[in-house]
């Protein structure tokens, strides 16, 4: 699929791939909405994570024009949100709020969306009903959106966002209210538009769907970013924390001397089970290239793993017990 | 450019139209528009009902005009009698001084009350069943009284402000600005489609008004009428309507957008505009109501019950000529509209404080 609206000769400057946030402050009267937030998010999935009041909305927003920021600049592949002509042809934004022009059935509300772009209405039709088509809801479509259930109203929302075809898609709580199996297909979904090399921006407060779906983070805290980039990597820098390796071998006892004659594991706790070890260690690089010598001395090693390289351990590790998501 | 415009324009009054229409809060919007039509149709049906009776009555008791007219008061009560024959009512009172007797006759199309005091004729009152003269001077007063002033306005405080302001509280606004429009764009599609809607519902309520106003009138009658100034009376007040909304509706609309209360405005314009008849000549130009009044047909007949301190107070201004007070109240709309664009290119989503 083709990505509409791309440049055809030579690379785009960088700018025009990027959403950036320069300096970006967004007060509400007296209190904080978003505050000194310098970002640049690349295509593919980006996560905005964080508690109830930490900026993830206000955060999309601004990107999307809804708020203007009190000082700084924001731009969306090189295009201002004060300029919603050119920018809602790049961008779609599914919001948290779910109310409906009144009377409308799901398929005339994506279909109504896109006659304000002044498309015709055949190509409207057409457009509307790919798009409903991609979230699954063909047999709803004909149904007042007013009778939906939240998980229904969530697709139609997505619908809406994708259905001209943007280059980003802002999307807040997406999987808020939808069962398993949709769940599953609409992460899929994200994936393949971020496949497709689009940006999917998407907060949620559900850490471990973060993690499965995620390219990058955003973390937010109180209206500030604490965090942004690969989990992974945002992990590696945490040094006050001890990456935590999780280790399934035959003699645990046996590794468990072994490792803790190295200067960088601080702690080793044999597993409930007994069929495994949990260490923590200060080098984790280090400490694997270590575990293949170790592995040579007769102690069979049957996985190993990371045990806090994800958005929850990272999220409690920067932000600890001070607040908690929702 | 400007084709993209309309398109997006003529989606924004698809979208709109409907709920402008048919939306539950905006019933009494329809009570308000069609209250006077109401009242024209009840009174149209009493003067036929009543004229129906008095041509029974007179199938009984033929009398003429002419034999009514040739009664003078100081005749005695017999003597009318001889004339006239038994009356169709007949109504005494008798005092320890005097007796005071009531005849009541009638031709078909007139009432006759002759009072007597003490057997002498004392007073004839004559009375229309109705008058097409005095029911065009009711028209013209409820129009410019009640119609214009309160119900037009009224109707486009409830159909503008909910434009923005009502979709602000439904928390419904975003889809429009989600779109890739132009904020004057949207504006003008949402005043557009304001204004088509108070323009079908309320000028339909003018136009029945006026059939109504001629209904009980005989067809000769209504036709001299409409061939000597009716349909210029006609057209001048469907006009009236339209331009009304259009300017009441910008006023709202922008209200709207820019108060979290609109109500507040509302009051404040509505006293404004009722204070109008008071305003020094100058201050009244800077009014919708005087434009409007200007363009009405048959001046309204001042309140015969005004305080007469209050009379003393009414200023008069030189009324506008028709195409400058057009000219004049599109003007004051496009200013208007003006400004709630500019409102509106900053309109922010912020539903948790709106």
């Amino acid at each position: 699929m083709s990505v509409s609206g791309q440049e055809k000769t030579g690379p785009p400057p960088i700018e025009q791939s990027l959403v950036v946030f320069d300096n970006v402050s967004r007060f509400y009267g007296e209190v904080l909405g978003v505050n000194r937030v310098t970002l640049s998010i690349p295509p593919g999935i980006t996560s905005l994570v964080g508690p109830n009041g930490s900026g993830k909305t206000t955060l999309m927003n601004l990107m999307t024009g809804l708020v203007r920021p009190t000082r700084g600049s924001i731009r969306i592949l090189g295009v201002t949100p004060d300029d919603p002509e050119k920018l809602f042809r790049l961008l779609g934004y599914s919001t948290q709020f779910d109310s409906f022009p009144k009377g409308l059935t799901g398929s005339q509300f994506v279909y109504s969306f896109l006659r304000l772009f002044g498309t015709s209405h055949a190509e409207c039709e057409k457009q509307a009903w790919k798009a409903i088509e991609r979230v699954n809801l063909v047999d709803a479509a004909n149904r007042k959106v007013a009778g939906y259930s939240k998980g229904m109203r969530q697709r139609i929302k997505l619908a809406q966002s994708i259905a001209h075809d943007p280059r980003v898609l802002v999307l807040d709580e997406p999987l808020n209210g939808l069962d398993p199996l949709v769940r599953a297909e609409t992460i899929a979904l994200f994936r393949e538009l971020a496949a497709e090399g689009r940006h999917v921006i998407v907060s949620s407060h559900i850490l471990h769907e973060v993690d499965m779906i995620s390219d990058q983070v955003i973390l937010l805290s109180n209206g500030y970013v604490v965090a942004e980039g690969k989990i992974s990597g945002v992990r590696s820098e945490i040094s006050e924390h001890p990456m935590q390796v999780l280790i399934r071998c035959n003699k645990p006892e046996a590794l468990a001397a072994r490792v803790f004659e190295q200067d960088s594991v601080v702690e080793a706790r044999l597993h409930a089970d007994k069929g495994g070890l949990l260490i923590k260690t200060r080098d984790a690089d280090r400490f694997y290239r270590l575990l293949n010598q170790i592995a040579l001395n007769g102690i069979e090693i049957e996985s190993v793993a990371p045990a806090d390289d994800n958005v929850n351990s990272v999220y409690e590790y920067l932000i600890g017990g001070e607040e908690s998501t929702k | 450019m400007m084709s993209q415009y309309w398109a997006q324009i003529r989606a924004v009054i698809r979208l709109e139209m409907k709920k402008t229409f048919l939306a539950k809060r905006g019933l009494w919007v329809y009570l308000l528009a069609f209250a006077p039509a109401l009242m024209f149709g009840a009174h149209a049906f009493d003067v036929m009902r009543t004229r129906q009776y008095q041509h029974e009555v007179i199938a009984g008791h033929p009398v003429s005009r002419n034999l009514l007219d040739s009664i003078k008061p100081g005749m005695t009560m017999d003597e009318v009698q001889v004339k006239l024959g038994d009356p169709t009512s007949r109504r005494t009172v008798t005092t320890r001084r005097r007796t005071r007797t009531w005849l009541r006759y009638t031709d078909g199309e007139s009432q006759y009350d002759f009072t007597f005091n003490d057997d002498e004729l004392e007073r004839i009152s004559v009375h229309e069943i109705a008058s097409l003269q005095e029911d065009k001077l009711i028209f013209a007063t409820v129009f410019q009284f009640f119609f214009v002033r309160l119900a037009i306005f009224f109707g486009c405080v409830g159909i503008f402000m909910n434009l923005f302001r009502g979709e602000l509280i439904d928390k419904s606004l975003h889809f429009y600005l989600l779109a890739p429009i132009r904020r004057e764009v949207l504006l003008a599609g949402k005043y557009l489609a304001g204004l088509i809607a108070t323009v079908v519902i309320f000028t339909t309520s003018t136009a029945l008004q006026f059939w109504l106003l001629v209904l009980p009138y005989d067809s000769a009658s209504v036709s001299q009428y409409m061939q000597n100034g009716g349909w210029q009376h006609l057209a001048a007040y469907l006009g009236v309507t339209a331009l009304a909304c259009l300017g009441y509706g910008s006023v709202f609309l922008a209200a709207g957008l820019f108060f979290r209360n609109p109500l507040i405005p509302a009051g404040i314009v509505l006293v404004w505009e009722s204070a109008n008849l008071f305003l020094p000549a100058a201050l009244k130009k800077i009014s919708v109501i005087f434009y409007l009044q200007s363009l009405c047909p048959i001046v309204a007949p001042p309140d015969r019950d005004m305080n007469p301190l209050l009379a003393l107070l009414i200023s008069s201004a030189e009324p506008t000529p028709a195409a400058l007070a057009v000219a004049g109240l599109f003007a004051v709309t496009a200013v208007i509209l003006f400004f709630g664009a500019r409102k509106a290119r900053t309109l922010e989503i912020n539903y948790g404080t709106d």
